[in-house]
Parts: structure tokens; C-alpha cells; sequence
């Protein structure tokens, strides 16, 4: 998109680009009208003796934050300070970030909320190619493919402008959509554009295998292709044999018929078998699970079994919604990360980033945990926390466990540019710029980096992180020089990555000003970019993908007697994140009013519920309370809620904590509830007891 | 130190052996068992409920085989039977001539498919076969390229398998069952009369209280049949399927009780504490069924009998016997069953049966306090896996359960935009509803352009732009004088619209 400043702020109009095709949705035009919010945050914030938070200057908000620091490290050791980042950050700011921590905190506790994204794709990516990007190919090669599974992905209300890239796909009749609820996404497969399969909440695994049992039992395999490409096949042959259509149909609840004619579309367009293409796309529905690796893993080995990776219009993708999860993984914001996606235990990769940020290899600290585990460790291991760019208070699983570890630090720092229920918890809050108020770039699911550019100055006394991160770390005393200026961290980030699997060595901010269609990573030095990476070779050294047997567990929280229902949880359209952004705008927020209950009607009926009434939905952790919203879109033994709201209709007051062993996912997309009709009159006092 | 390894010998590498073994494996974190598989078969593991598929021409042999066990974990020998236990001393012979010692034993021998005594059958003609091994379903696939006539004697899931897999291949072919419904075991009569007319309409001859009298052979090939009441069919090719007989001679040989199966407690010990029993060779608490569930149910058991943990096993402990869930796999007939059968509910238990005869449907629910306890589901394919999961997990079922009879899906919001409430969001990108559309019409917008500049409708994806078009045609169609004016509308007359 194009900004261009217009009277009291900019104005948004869409730029001709592939990935969206001209198509901007509403949170782009409507996100000019995120800059000038009222509640907007100006100077900095520090919470004063009467414990509310008043405003103060930089010199004494950094001050504060140095001196606290510094005591709490000597007191508790290095690592007793926590980094959490976001994926709405800038590249050059997830950079700054992470070399903040390692060399001026040393710390090795820094994650970020991506991990509530995409780490299950990206674990499972990494493990089958030996590299994670999003998309290993441009995403408007999905206009060309004759069929695309879309797993959990509702991309008509998250990323409506794909839905262009779908149109000949559905003119084929090729969109396949998994989905529990009948979503916008999945109702774009009726009158012949597709099949929609509705699996039981957690059995998305299950159906996978079944799916390539078909492939394997109706000799749809590319044998020629997993000879010459592929290590592992004959293993995962035979892990499949168990999962007969008949069986599959009976744990997920599709039919077999539908299970048949899945495989038969998906077959028929494989290149292999003289089809124009087939692409497995899969999204947080499927990921967020604690078998999610494992799940990706499965939908991975479908897309190897078909001979789709590196052919033509086809392969493996995983979808993210968030702004810049790609880039804000690529550059050291994950715990186990350096620059370039470079493995913090790696000798090589250690010396040569140490090398570029002038320290000694030997003072980096070695990897740190995941986000929930991270999360979990606040108020005992970790004493003071750095919170950028995310909301995690109403984002993070299990939420109201979450805020009272947050409420047992001893010190929380929170750069916002809005007053979020986590700065409202803060000792000191920082106010930041934000996307239009900056220079900087970003990078796309397809690994393309774009460039940001800035259109207006920030109101107030707001700053860059970029600032704000060197000036601390000199009033932490540090020697370790930290570039402000956007283009230069960029160069010394570009310098960082250089021989890294995401290399943008060759890239410059002049030069992507040069080309607006961006570049695909890698691009080292010389390099015009790689828009396809998997054409000839994968990313292990030998070359080859390594497909891998997984098995189904079951959902960590599992239905019950006392908890006979799933819960599912996921975003509408107008909301976006945990909503500290979003729900602050008017427009949006006539398109969706509150947090709701999706049910279907036979369900409504057993429970005594009707369209508008108050319910409330409980697990063994806590419950939440919303308005019913009764339709057929999702199944009888599902209810769905969205998880943009805090207060009494908190989702993830309800969700689950449990991860993916792998990965480090948290169980977002299920567990188990109970639902009942909350009387108008008790609602009030709940909320007020809800609010505590 | 730790104890040395305590030798766990299983016998038999069918579904179940395979399935304890390799749960075994997984449990056993520590390497507490040396596992030894032993494998009549010469083949590796396979899925063998798949043969009936295989039979059909509907899965590549590919498709089959079950992963090989772990070989740093496990010994495994195929192609090698056990001919004597030696309780005693605590060791297994097999007919390779050596022998094999154990500290404990599984029997996992599964069963024989049953023949019945029949007049011609002890000269063993050709082209005669149970289904029960690869090599039984390679000989009857074989035989179906050039078979004629086939039949095959028993009417129970797996003969309809086979009778709907020869004619899926082409062969004629008819089946013959003693009872007077097929599928017997697990069906009520009407829904077993639907599930024959169904067959019938495949082009699979039914043929109910009778059976094979005599088979007729020439040159040791089969010909004809003669049935009970003296019919004669003609026939190159017969499959027999009659049920299975657990597979128990060498524990009766080595005086280990039996009766139709080898007598295991609710832990699957035999009468011999070091040795247990699973799968279909093994009879204990629960009924026989010849089905896989229990099998691996027993597998599973044991796997936690032998790590110790009784606490599991009381949890876990048989239900009350319900009708396994069965599904037939057969192209063009879709038929589950599970639990209690219509002609079971009681005087308390809601029934709730469909029959649709001209479809061949037929369903029958069994609702006992609210919850699903019985399912027959024919020819409803785009439920019955619904009814599966509602009756293997038990959500809560709609007040009324009629609504489970309708496919999901099946409601879709009215598409036409005339019928569309005003409140619906055409274009969901810019959240642009039925009524802003009418809104902006009213305003003067007349073409869909018009509506997308005030509107914004359409200016993403376009998805919508059929619906703003229809939309403005409707409007337009509605009031000719209207849409040709200048001015704005008579709200009233908008209002009644919406
Ligand atoms: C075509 C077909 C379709 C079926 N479909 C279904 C279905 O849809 N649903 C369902 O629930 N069930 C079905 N069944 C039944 C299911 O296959 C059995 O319940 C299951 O195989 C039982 O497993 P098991 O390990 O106990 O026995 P088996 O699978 O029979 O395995 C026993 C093994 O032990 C070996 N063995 C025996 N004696 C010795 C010895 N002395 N030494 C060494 N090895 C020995 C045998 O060779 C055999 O390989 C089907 C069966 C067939 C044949
Ligand atoms: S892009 Fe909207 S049609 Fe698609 S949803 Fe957005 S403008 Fe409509």
C-alpha cells in the first residue's frame, strides 16, 4: 500500500503488488485511522508512588529501567531478565532487539509471540527441508495451481485478498478446505468449487494419514520423485497402513466419500500426474495443537508423497496473518536464534555474529526457552521483563495464569504506542512509533522483503526502539555500538545474515527503494533473489527432503463428561492480534461489536440457549462469557470463539497452556468445555468479579 | 546395576502381535524387555483388513504393510511357526528345528477361517478359497480375471466385502447366507432387507436361508454349486466365508485351558502366569468377535499389565459387551454399526428410524438418557461419520435427534441477495452490508461502480462483486421509474425491502 500524508494524518490507497493483487482489506484501509487513536501514548510512563502510571522524561524512564536492571542481574544473575518480542516489529528492529539481549543484557531469555504463529510449521518445515520459509514459493503462484488444500487457514478473514489468487483454483473446482467451522474460507468451496472437510476439533492429524493412505492405496505416489528426492519414504509408507479411509471417517467425522474425492482432486492436479499444479497450505488451525510439528509434519509428507515440492504452482506453505512473522523469526528474536537463522549453538554461526557486533563469541548466551515456557518462568527465574510489540496478556494461552506471573515481577518494561491491558500493568511503558512513523522493512510469508517507509512524523515524544535500545544499552554501561539510523541497522544486519540460511547480505534499503516488488531470501551478495528455492535441491546438505512418520495424539485437554464439547478459538476478520490495535478503531469496531460464542443451533437447543443470549464456556482453567451467536457453520460438538477480546469474554482465559513438544505451540486450537446460559441478572456481578 | 532384560516371546505376527509389540516398544523407555517376534506368514506385517480392498481392486499392496518393528528393539523372524511350547522349561520349538526361550510368552496366534463340512470340498478343488491371508486374497484375485460365476458362501461383513470386491472387478457373483438376513451378526431384519436390495442394485446376487449342499467339481476344479434346495449355480470361483475359529492348538496342546479360544482373566494371563493370550485367539471377558478393536484394546492392556500399573486396567476395564463398531468396506455401500440395535432398546430408550427404500437408506438411533447408544446407519454416507464420532465420544446430542439425520451444511444463508437479510455482510473485506448497498442506491449510487466508490464493496478481492451487482440489478429491476429518476428514492419504498 501507499501512504500518502493528507490533512490530520495519511491516507491509505492500495498499491498494484501480486501478493494481494491490487486488493487491500479492511485493516489496511481503515489502519491510517490506528495513528491517530485518541488514547494514542505520547511521553513516557512510570508508575509513581500513588501506583498509578504518570509521565515522566526518557532521560528518567531509561534511568529507572537501567538502574533496576543493573541490581536485578547482579542480585539474580544475567539471565534474570526476559525479552519477548513481537512479530509486528520491524526486521531492523527484531535485529536490535535480539543483539540487545544477548550482548548488553547477555541474557539468554528472549522469545517472541510468533511462537503462538507459526513455530509448529516452521519447526516441522525445518526438519523436512532443512529451511523455513513460508513460502518457498511467490504466493500468487497459487493462481496458476489446479487445486490447493488449505488447512485451518481461514484466509478469506484473514488475508481476504488471496481469496483473488483462489478464483481459477475454484473455477477448477480444486479449493479443498479443512476446517472444523464452516468458515467464509470454507463456504468458498460450495456450488463445485471444491470440497470442505470438517474434522472433530484435533483430528486434523488423523485425517492427514488417511489422506495419504488414499494417495498410497490408489497408487497416486510419485515414486520417481521420492526416489530422487526424498530420504525416509518406505518408513512412512508403512506408517500409513493403519489409517483405512473407513477408520479415518469413523475418529473425524468426514465421510469417506469425501475423504476419496479430497485425494482424487489433489491427485489429479499434481504435475507428476500432468495437472497444473497442487499446493498443501497449512495455517495456525492445524499448528496450534500440541501435536502440531507433527501435523504440519503429516501435511508436508502428503505434498512430498504427490512429488509437489519444487514443481510448478506447487508444493508446501504455511499462511501466517501476522505482519512480519517471517522476518521477525529470520533475525534473532527466537531462543535458539542468531541473525540469518543461524543456530545459536552453532561455533561458526556464534563467531561470525560476534564478529559483526565486535564482542567476544564466548559472552553470547547459549539458547533460551520458547515463549509459554519463557512465560512461565516470570516472577521466579526471570525477574524484570522487555515487552515489544505484543499485547501477551490477552494473547498468550491460559491468560489470567499469565497475569499473575506478570504481576510477580519485580520490574516490567512495556514499548507500546497504545495503552494495551499489558502496558496498563507496567512499571514503566515506553511510547514507540509505529508503522507509518518509521523507515524499515519487512518480511512477507513468501520471504520476500519489502520495504516500510515513512510517511509521517510520530506524534509526541514517541520513539524508535532503534533509539531507544542504543540509549540503553549506554546507560547500562555497554561498549557495544548500536546503529539508530534504520538503513544502517539494516546494513549491519544484512552483514550479520551473510551466508546464513536467510542471507539478505546483497540487500540494501537504496536498493529494495530501487525495486518495490521487493526480493525473495536468500540474497546473498550479487544475487537478484530466489523467488522458488526448492526447484533443484532442498536445504540439507545432501539435498534432500527428509519425510518423516508421525502418529495422532490426542488433544492434551480431551473431552469428558463434565467437559463434553471442544472449544475452539481464532480471529474474525475486522480484528487483528490480541485487538489493542484494532478494536480501538470505529469502523472496525461496528463490524464486530463484541466477543461472541459461535454454536450450532441443535447444541443451542440442548443447553436452553438462544441467538444474543449471555454464555458462559469453561474449562478446568478459568471461563469466559460472551454472546451467543447460533449458526450451522460449525459442527454440534464444537463451540468457537474468537480471541481478540480481554475482560469477561477472554478466550484465552478458557485455552490451554499445554505445547507441542517440538515446536513449543501452545494448544490454542482445542480443549475441552462445558457451556451454560448465563441469566441476565448474574452477568454483572461476574464481570465485575472477572475484572477482580 | 540394572536387572538383566526380561525375554518377552511373541507368537504370531498378525494385527494384534504387531500392535503389542510395537506398543511395548514405545512404553518401554528403558530397554526393561529383549522382544523376540515370531511370524508364520513369510510375509512382512500387513494390514489384513485391507485384503478385502485388495480383493476389490481398490488399494495397491503398497498400501499394506505396517511398519517393521524397531530392529535394535525387537527380533523379529517371519516365515517361522512354533510347533510345541514347553512350559516347563520355558521355551518355544519351532519348525526350523530350534527352540527359543522366554521368561514370558504372548499367544497372538489370531484365527482360521472356518469351513464347514461340505459335500466335494474334501477333494480340495481348485479355485476354492477362504479370505483370510495374502496368499488366500493373490489366489482369488488372480481367479477374478478370468472367473465367470462366482459365489461365496456367507453373508457376514467380510463375505459382503468379497462379493462387492469381485463385482467391483466385473465378475458376477452371488452370496449365499443360512440365516435369513445378511449380515446377521449385526443387523436387524429391515435394515438387512434394505442392505440386500442395495446389493441387489450393485448387480451381487442375494440368496438368504439356504447354503451350499454340495460343491461340484471336474478335472479338480470347481463348477457349480448344488444348493439346499437343490438349486444348482454355476461357479468358477468360491470364496468361503463363515466365520473364523481361533487359532488355540498349541495352547490346548500344551494343556493350557481352552474352550473356543484360549482362557485368559481380565489381565489376558492364561491359567500359566507367565503366559498371555491376545487377539482373536484369546477368549476372555469380552465376547468373541473376530473383530480388530478388542485385539488391540487387549494389546494395550497387556503393554500395561507388564509396566505395572494396575490403576490403568480398572479404568480401563471391558464395558458391558456393546456391538463393536462395524463399517463395511465396500465400494457403494455405506454401512456402520455399533452399539445397541434396534431390536434391543428397551421400554425407555428413544428409537428413531428412518427408512427410505427407494435410496436404500435406512437408519436406526438408539438414544438412552440422552445419550447415543446405538447406531445402524445404511446409505448415508454424509452422516454416518458424524453418528460415529457422536457415539464414540459422546457430545451431547439435539433435543430433538432428528436433526442428526440431516447432513450438515445442508442450510446455507439464502443466496439469492433478494432473500438476504439487510444485516448480511456482502462484501467482507469493508464490512459493506445488504442494507449500506441499499443505503447507497438510495443515495443515488445506480451501477455497481457507483456503490463500490461510497461503499468501498468490492474494491478488494472482488469476491463480492457478483452479489453488489445483483444487488444493484434488483434495485434497479424493482422500480424502473426509480432507478431511471435523479432523485433519491421513497424510502418506504427501501424499508419494505430490507
Ligand atoms: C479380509 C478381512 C477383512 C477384515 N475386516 C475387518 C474390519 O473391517 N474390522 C475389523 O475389526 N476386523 C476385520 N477383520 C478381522 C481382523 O483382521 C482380525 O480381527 C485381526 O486380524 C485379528 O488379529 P490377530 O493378530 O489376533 O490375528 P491375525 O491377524 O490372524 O494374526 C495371527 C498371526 O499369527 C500367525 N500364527 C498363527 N499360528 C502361529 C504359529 N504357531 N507360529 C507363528 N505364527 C503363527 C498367523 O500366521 C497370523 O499371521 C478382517 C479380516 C479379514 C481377513
Ligand atoms: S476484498 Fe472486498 S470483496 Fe473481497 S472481500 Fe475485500 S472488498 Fe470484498
Amino acid at each position: 500500500m501507499t501512504l500518502t500524508p493528507s490533512e490530520g494524518g495519511v491516507s491509505v490507497t492500495a498499491r498494484d503488488f501480486s501478493t494481494n493483487m491490487g486488493g487491500l482489506c479492511q485493516k489496511g484501509w481503515t489502519s491510517a485511522e490506528v495513528l491517530s487513536v485518541g488514547d494514542r501514548i505520547i511521553t513516557p510512563l512510570l508508575r509513581g508512588a500513588s501506583g498509578a502510571l504518570e509521565p515522566t522524561s526518557w532521560e528518567q524512564a531509561l534511568a529507572f529501567i537501567a538502574q533496576r536492571v543493573q541490581l536485578l542481574q547482579t542480585t539474580y544473575g544475567v539471565d534474570s531478565i526476559g525479552v519477548f518480542g513481537g512479530g509486528g516489529l520491524t526486521n531492523e528492529k527484531a535485529y536490535q532487539l535480539g543483539k540487545f539481549t544477548r550482548t548488553v543484557l547477555r541474557s539468554r531469555h528472549i522469545d517472541y509471540n510468533g511462537r503462538f504463529c507459526m513455530s509448529s510449521a516452521a519447526a516441522a518445515a525445518n526438519r523436512a527441508f532443512g529451511i523455513d520459509r513460508g513460502l518457498p514459493f511467490p504466493l500468487a503462484d497459487a493462481g496458476s495451481a489446479d487445486a490447493i488444500l488449505l488447512l485451518g487457514s481461514n484466509v478469506a478473514d484473514t488475508m481476504p485478498p488471496l481469496v483473488q489468487h483462489l478464483a481459477r483454483v475454484r473455477d477448477r473446482g480444486g479449493l479443498l478446505v479443512v476446517d472444523p467451522r464452516r468458515s467464509a474460507t470454507a463456504a468458498l468451496t460450495a456450488d463445485g468449487a471444491g470440497v470442505h472437510l470438517q474434522p472433530l476439533p484435533g483430528t486434523d492429524l488423523t485425517l492427514l494419514l488417511g489422506l495419504l493412505h488414499l494417495v498410497i492405496a490408489e497408487g497416486h505416489a510419485d515414486q520417481a520423485y521420492l526416489e530422487a528426492r526424498v530420504t525416509g519414504w518406505d518408513d512412512v509408507r508403512r506408517s500409513v497402513a493403519l489409517w483405512w479411509p473407513e477408520r479415518v471417517a469413523d475418529i473425524t467425522g468426514v465421510a469417506e466419500p469425501v475423504l476419496r474425492r479430497a485425494v482424487e482432486v489433489l491427485a489429479a492436479a499434481a504435475p507428476a500426474r500432468g495437472g497444473r499444479g497442487a499446493m498443501v497450505l497449512s495455517g495456525r488451525g492445524v499448528e496450534q495443537h500440541t501435536d502440531g510439528t507433527d501435523t504440519v509434519t503429516a501435511a508436508i509428507n502428503l505434498a512430498l508423497a504427490l512429488g509437489l515440492p519444487g514443481r510448478p504452482a506447487s508444493g508446501y506453505g504455511c499462511l501466517t496473518g501476522q505482519g512480519n512473522g517471517q522476518g521477525g523469526r529470520e533475525h534473532g528474536q527466537k531462543a535458539d536464534q542468531l541473525p540469518g537463522y543461524r543456530s545459536i549453538e552453532d561455533p561458526a554461526a556464534r563467531e561470525h555474529v560476534a564478529s559483526v557486533w565486535g564482542v567476544d563469541p564466548a559472552t553470547l548466551p547459549g539458547k533460551g526457552v520458547p515463549a509459554v515456557q519463557l512465560l512461565d518462568k516470570l516472577g521466579t527465574e526471570i525477574r524484570a521483563l522487555f515487552v515489544h510489540g505484543t499485547n501477551l496478556l490477552v494473547s498468550a494461552p491460559d491468560a489470567l495464569a499469565v497475569r499473575a506471573r506478570v504481576e510477580a515481577l519485580d520490574l516490567l518494561v512495556v514499548c507500546d504506542f497504545v495503552p494495551s491491558e499489558t502496558a496498563l500493568l507496567a512499571d514503566v511503558v515506553l511510547p514507540v512509533t509505529q508503522w507509518a512513523e518509521e523507515e524499515g522493512t519487512m518480511t512477507s510469508l513468501e520471504g520476500r522483503i519489502l520495504r516500510r517507509r515513512k510517511a509521517i512524523d510520530p506524534p509526541g515524544q514517541a520513539r524508535s526502539e532503534l533509539s531507544i535500545l542504543a540509549d540503553l544499552a549506554r546507560a547500562l554501561g555497554s561498549t557495544v555500538r548500536f546503529q539508530t539510523a534504520p538503513a544502517e541497522v539494516f546494513d549491519e544486519l544484512a552483514r550479520a545474515s551473510a551466508g546464513g540460511v536467510a542471507d539478505y547480505s546483497g540487500l540494501s534499503h537504496a536498493l529494495l527503494d530501487e525495486e518495490v516488488a521487493g526480493f525473495h531470501w536468500p540474497v546473498p551478495v550479487g544475487s537478484t533473489g530466489s523467488p522458488r528455492i526448492f526447484g533443484r535441491r532442498f536445504g540439507h546438505a545432501d539435498g534432500r527432503a527428509r519425510i518423516v512418520p508421525v502418529s495422532p495424539g490426542s488433544p492434551h485437554d480431551d473431552l469428558r463428561p463434565e467437559a463434553p464439547l471442544y472449544l475452539v478459538t481464532g480471529r474474525v476478520l475486522a480484528q487483528y492480534q490480541s485487538g489493542a490495535q484494532t478494536r480501538r478503531v470505529p469502523a472496525l469496531g461496528k463490524s464486530a461489536p463484541a466477543a461472541f460464542v459461535e454454536l450450532h443451533p441443535a447444541l443451542a437447543g440442548r443447553y436452553g440457549i438462544e441467538d444474543g443470549d449471555d454464555v458462559r464456556v469453561t474449562s478446568v482453567r478459568g471461563s469466559a462469557v460472551a454472546r451467543a451467536r447460533i449458526t450451522s457453520a460449525i459442527r454440534p460438538d464444537t463451540v468457537f470463539m474468537p480471541f481478540h477480546w480481554s475482560g469477561a469474554g477472554m478466550a484465552n482465559a478458557v485455552t490451554n497452556s499445554a505445547t507441542d513438544p517440538i515446536s513449543g505451540m501452545p494448544e490454542f486450537k482445542v480443549c475441552a468445555v462445558d457451556i451454560a446460559r448465563v441469566p441476565a441478572e448474574l452477568l454483572e456481578e461476574d464481570v465485575h468479579e472477572l475484572a477482580r | 546395576m540394572s536387572s538383566p532384560a526380561e525375554r518377552v516371546l511373541v507368537v504370531g505376527a498378525g494385527m494384534v502381535g504387531h500392535r503389542f509389540v510395537d506398543e511395548l516398544v514405545r512404553a518401554d523407555r528403558v530397554g526393561r524387555f529383549e522382544i523376540e517376534l515370531i511370524g508364520q506368514e513369510t510375509y512382512e506385517p500387513y494390514n489384513r483388513i485391507l485384503l478385502s480392498e485388495v480383493v476389490a481392486g481398490r488399494a495397491d499392496l503398497k498400501a499394506l504393510s505396517l511398519p517393521l518393528p524397531d530392529s535394535e528393539r525387537v527380533q523379529f523372524r517371519r516365515g517361522v511357526a512354533a510347533v510345541e511350547l514347553d512350559l516347563a522349561g520355558r521355551r518355544v520349538l519351532l519348525d526350523d528345528g530350534t527352540a527359543t526361550p522366554y521368561d514370558r510368552l504372548v499367544l497372538a496366534t489370531g484365527a482360521r477361517a472356518f469351513v464347514p463340512p461340505i459335500e466335494g470340498l474334501e477333494r480340495a478343488p481348485r479355485h476354492v478359497h477362504v479370505l483370510r491371508t495374502l496368499d488366500d486374497c493373490r489366489n482369488i484375485a488372480a481367479r477374478a480375471m478370468n472367473a465367470k460365476h462366482a459365489v461365496v458362501l456367507g453373508a457376514g461383513l467380510l463375505g459382503l466385502e468379497a462379493a462387492c470386491g469381485l463385482r467391483r472387478r466385473g465378475v458376477p457373483v452371488t452370496v449365499i447366507d443360512v440365516d435369513d438376513h445378511v449380515m446377521a451378526t449385526q443387523l436387524d431384519g429391515a435394515p438387512a432387507r434394505m442392505l440386500a436390495g442395495r446389493l441387489r442394485d450393485l448387480g451381487v446376487g442375494v440368496i438368504t436361508s439356504s447354503s451350499i449342499a454340495e460343491v461340484i467339481n471336474a478335472y479338480d476344479e470347481i463348477v457349480a454349486v448344488r444348493l439346499a434346495d437343490g438349486r444348482l449355480l454355476a461357479a468358477d470361483l468360491m470364496v468361503v466365508s463363515c466365520g473364523v475359529r481361533a487359532d488355540i492348538r498349541l495352547a490346548a496342546d500344551a494343556g493350557l485351558a481352552v474352550d473356543r479360544g484360549i482362557l485368559v482373566d481380565a489381565d489376558q494371563t492364561t491359567a500359566c502366569a507367565a503366559v498371555h493370550a491376545i487377539g482373536d485367539c484369546a477368549q476372555g471377558l469380552e465376547p468373541m468377535t473376530g473383530l480388530l478393536a478388542p485385539g488391540w484394546r487387549q494389546a494395550e492392556r497387556l503393554v500395561a499389565v507388564m509396566r505395572g500399573s494396575t490403576v490403568e486396567i480398572a479404568a480401563d476395564a471391558p464395558r458391558t459387551p456393546v456391538r463393536e463398531q462395524v463399517r463395511l468396506k465396500a465400494t457403494g455401500v455405506d454401512l456402520v454399526t455399533m452399539g445397541v440395535r434396534a431390536s434391543q432398546a428397551g421400554d425407555d430408550d428413544r428409537l428413531v428410524t428412518l427408512t427410505d427404500s427407494r435410496a436404500r437408506r435406512h437408519v436406526d438411533l438408539v438414544i438412552r438418557d440422552d445419550t447415543l447408544v446405538g447406531v445402524t446407519c445404511l446409505g448415508a454416507p454424509e452422516i454416518s461419520a458424524a453418528l460415529s464420532v457422536a457415539f464414540e465420544r459422546r457430545t451431547p446430542l439435539p433435543v430433538d435427534p432428528l436433526t442428526m439425520l440431516v447432513p450438515e451444511g445442508r442450510t446455507e444463508e439464502p443466496a439469492s441477495p433478494v432473500r438476504m437479510p439487510g444485516a448480511t455482510t456482502v462484501c467482507r473485506c469493508s464490512s459493506v452490508t445488504k442494507k449500506d448497498i441499499v443505503t447507497a442506491w438510495e443515495g443515488g449510487a445506480r451501477t455497481p461502480d457507483g456503490v463500490a466508490a461510497v461503499t468501498r464493496a468490492g474494491t478488494g478481492c472482488g469476491g463480492c462483486r457478483e452479489v453488489v451487482c445483483g444487488l444493484v440489478d434488483w434495485l434497479n429491476a424493482s422500480d424502473p421509474d426509480i432507478a431511471t429518476a435523479t432523485g433519491p428514492p421513497a424510502s418506504r419504498h427501501v424499508v419494505a425491502r430490507l
